[in-house]
């Protein structure tokens, strides 16, 4: 019998998926609820005053529970703190793709939280693009209450 | 060296099969909680954070990394361990060992799933990423389709169970009617447990048999539930721990085995040399060894109390007898005679068990929990009668081959 | 009386999946050897030269003791049923695979009765799982001698190896 050594190349099919719908808990829903109405909600800690952009129920700072009391709305408008360019993106079923035209990502520091975020960066000229200068949310025409509700951040 | 350590604190989430008023980060941080408050510490008293879940069943890879500010990780080392089904159990010994070792004199070990994220029925999300390689495998030498769901879907529909079951049937004379009796006892003591999840109030053998079934021996009465939920454990070493807490579980013993795949096929569809599946000898060390380390050398006399990894009826008589606490071929008559109620001579797994409750990442923590909160008094309606001086704490998982035995008692080595 | 209920208010879902199908994942040639062992209608198992036990489907190392199992042998076509599950009336909906129902693709019969089985060819120290064939349920029992049903006409696949039936007097 001839024993034979060497590896052989397995590929899954793409048509399998697992599905998932995570569930967002409380604050979390008060945050997505509010992008309807254009409010960018944040929550202050009540022990030590750290804001965190998104909301979240507990403050890993302190430790101390949060609720709704504690959301805050913040303007919308922020801090640019820094940025990168993206050439490629991922398909998700284990493929790159080249973007035909390269996406800015942003991370952003809005005004009233402690916390940075990122979000796409459009509307703005690249060549401008520096550390400190303002930026604000372009939001969706049409609202519904989810991450779409925000479009890009752009130039002020 | 091992130093003393004990049990403080324990703190849990009442498990249903949606827990969708919470994210799985808020449902862990509710059972890290209780266990602090439990404790009578705070998050600033904790050393070092172990946790642990099944991740694929969840769809979050490697949640402890967004968890971790939910559960208290920033200043502390942050441990993760996952191994299967044995993930509780390992993150129980886990929180033991680094504050046993001297590193840390309080650590928490916190293991939670959240099944309901998944849109798949049960625990199939997790299965599925699981065999996926296997099965591709398989497939590309021309695996017959119809033999592949006739084997995995339908003979095995309650995974390796059923066969396990089988083998103990054949061997030990135990019939249908004894798991059902399992599967009954489980569910009315779950009725007695605020944070289970089957509760069935004064539920009979006979319920269970109405159900429909699944694959003989199995009945849908007899399956686990696949439940959100989440459990935690504060560990301390002797001195603190003696003076925060009346009455500590301490640890006098704990053992792990892992055998070899024990399960259907092993990795890159090869067999495995497990001819029984029921023979579980990593069950039979591992028992040995935490007993040997805790100075057991009777364990049918002198464990008064054993909370057993069951999510099948079977498993509570497969491992009972492994565990050393009944002679082989003979736990479905002890069970049979009543000596494994909550009135018992060996209450066993009073608290429902796996087999009413079953966030796999969490089930086996929740052995080591409930182990310890009989030796504590602090069950509440489950409490048993009688004092428990020693415990034993099962877990069971991996590829039907990993075991994680915990031997708990009232007072330190 | 029933199971208690807990009635919990929900929160918003995001969705989301994950494709546990893109990866391409490496595998040893075990299963060749196997399979062309088949086309020749015999069972290949490996063999551990330091403990003697011999697994069929062939692996690399030996699971208890970690030698590597390069050893080659050929395994009887009788054996023993070690373990038996008997499936309830085969029905629609219940044993989908890939978003697919066997039932309506005719893989599986409706209302047909499906008898996995582990079996202990002779000289192995491993079970095959495969299905029981050309028997009825109540025939059944642990410690069966059974041989293998062979293709018609095997080309090298794990479907060359139909499963196995009992051996009747004549």
């Amino acid at each position: 019998m001839e024993k034979k050594s060497g590896v052989i190349v397995v590929n899954g099919l793409p048509i399998v998926q697992a599905q998932f719908n995570w569930s967002v808990g409380f604050q979390m829903q008060n945050f997505l609820k509010a992008l309807a109405n254009k409010k960018f909600l944040a929550s202050k800690c009540p022990e030590c005053a750290y804001v965190y952009a998104p909301p979240r129920n507990t403050c890993s700072k302190c430790y101390k529970k949060m609720e709704e009391k504690d959301l805050v709305e913040l303007s919308g408008k922020g801090m640019l703190a820094g940025w990168t360019t993206a050439y490629v993106e991922l398909d998700g079923k284990g493929n790159f793709v080249d973007l035909k035209k390269p996406k800015l990502i942003a991370a952003v520091k809005l005004e009233g939280a402690n916390s940075t975020l990122f979000m796409p960066l459009e509307d703005i000229d690249s060549k401008k693009l520096k550390v400190g200068m303002a930026v604000a949310i372009e939001w969706s025409p049409e609202t519904k209450g989810g991450w779409k509700d925000i479009k890009y951040l752009r130039a002020v | 060296m091992f130093r003393n350590c004990a049990i403080i604190g324990c703190g849990q989430t009442k498990h249903t099969s949606r827990r969708r008023d919470v994210s799985v980060a808020e449902l862990a941080q509710q059972a890290v909680q209780a266990a602090l408050d439990d404790a009578g510490i705070t998050m600033k008293d904790v050393g070092c954070v172990v946790s642990g879940n099944m991740q694929g069943f969840g769809g979050v890879a490697q949640p402890e990394q967004w968890l971790g500010d939910w559960i208290g990780c920033p200043g502390k080392p942050a441990i993760r361990i996952a191994t299967g089904g044995t993930t509780g159990g390992s993150v129980g010994q886990g929180a033991c060992y680094t504050v046993a070792s001297g590193m840390y004199d309080v650590s928490i070990g916190v293991a939670w799933e959240k099944h309901s994220d998944s849109k798949e029925a049960g625990a199939t999300t997790g299965l599925m990423h699981v065999g996926m390689g296997n099965l591709f495998h398989a497939l590309t030498y021309g695996l017959s389709l119809r033999n592949l769901i006739a084997t995995s879907a339908v003979g095995a529909a309650a995974g390796v169970a059923v066969y396990q079951a089988m083998f103990y049937m054949h061997r030990s004379g135990c019939k249908q009617e004894h798991l059902d009796m399992v599967a009954a006892k489980a569910r009315r003591n779950a009725a007695k447990n605020q944070y289970a999840h089957l509760q069935w109030p004064n539920c009979r053998p006979e319920d269970i048999a109405k159900t429909e079934t699944i694959a003989w021996p199995f009945r849908y009465g007899h399956v686990c539930p696949a439940s959100d939920g989440a459990s935690c454990i504060v560990v301390a070493e002797e001195k603190t721990a003696k003076r925060l807490c009346k009455q500590p579980a301490w640890f006098l013993g704990l053992a792990s085995y892992s055998d070899e795949e024990n399960q259907l096929q092993s990795e890159n569809f090869g067999g495995v040399g497990v001819i029984d599946p029921s023979e579980q000898m990593g069950c039979r060390v591992s028992a040995k060894k935490a007993y040997a380390m805790a100075g057991i050398t009777d364990p049918q006399k002198e464990i008064d109390l054993a909370e057993i990894y069951q999510p099948f009826p079977s498993q509570e008589l497969i491992f009972s007898e492994r565990l050393g606490l009944f002679d082989d071929g003979t736990a479905w008559r002890h069970m049979e005679k009543g000596e494994t109620d909550i009135n018992g001579r060996l209450p066993i797994s009073v608290s429902g068990g796996v087999n009413a409750t079953n966030a796999i990442g969490s089930s086996a923590l929740q052995r080591i929990l409930e182990a310890a909160l009989q030796i504590q008094g602090k069950a509440g309606e489950h409490q048993v009668p009688k004092k428990v001086r020693k415990a034993v704490a099962h877990g069971w998982g991996g590829v039907t081959n990993y075991i994680t035995c915990t031997v708990l008692g009232d007072s330190p080595r | 009386m029933a199971y208690l209920k807990d009635e919990r208010p929900e929160t918003m879902m995001v969705e989301g999946d994950w494709q546990v199908g893109a990866y391409r994942w490496k595998a040893p040639r075990l299963l060749e050897e196997f399979s062309a062992g088949l086309k020749e209608k015999k069972i290949i198992g490996s063999m551990c030269m330091g403990c003697g036990k011999v697994i069929t489907q062939p692996r690399h190392l030996c699971g208890r003791c970690h030698r590597r199992m390069d050893e080659r042998c050929v395994l009887s076509d009788w054996g023993t049923i070690t373990c038996f599950v008997i499936s309830p009336k085969v029905e629609k909906g219940k044993y989908k695979l890939f978003g697919m129902d066997p039932v309506d693709t005719g893989t599986l019969k409706l209302g047909e009765i499906l008898i996995p089985v582990f079996v202990r060819f002779d000289g192995a120290d491993s079970n095959i799982n495969c299905l029981l064939l050309n028997a009825k349920p109540e025939e059944v029992s642990i410690g069966m001698r059974v041989k293998v049903v062979w293709a018609k006409e095997p080309k090298g696949q794990m479907a060359d190896l139909e499963g196995v039936e009992p051996i009747r007097e004549k």
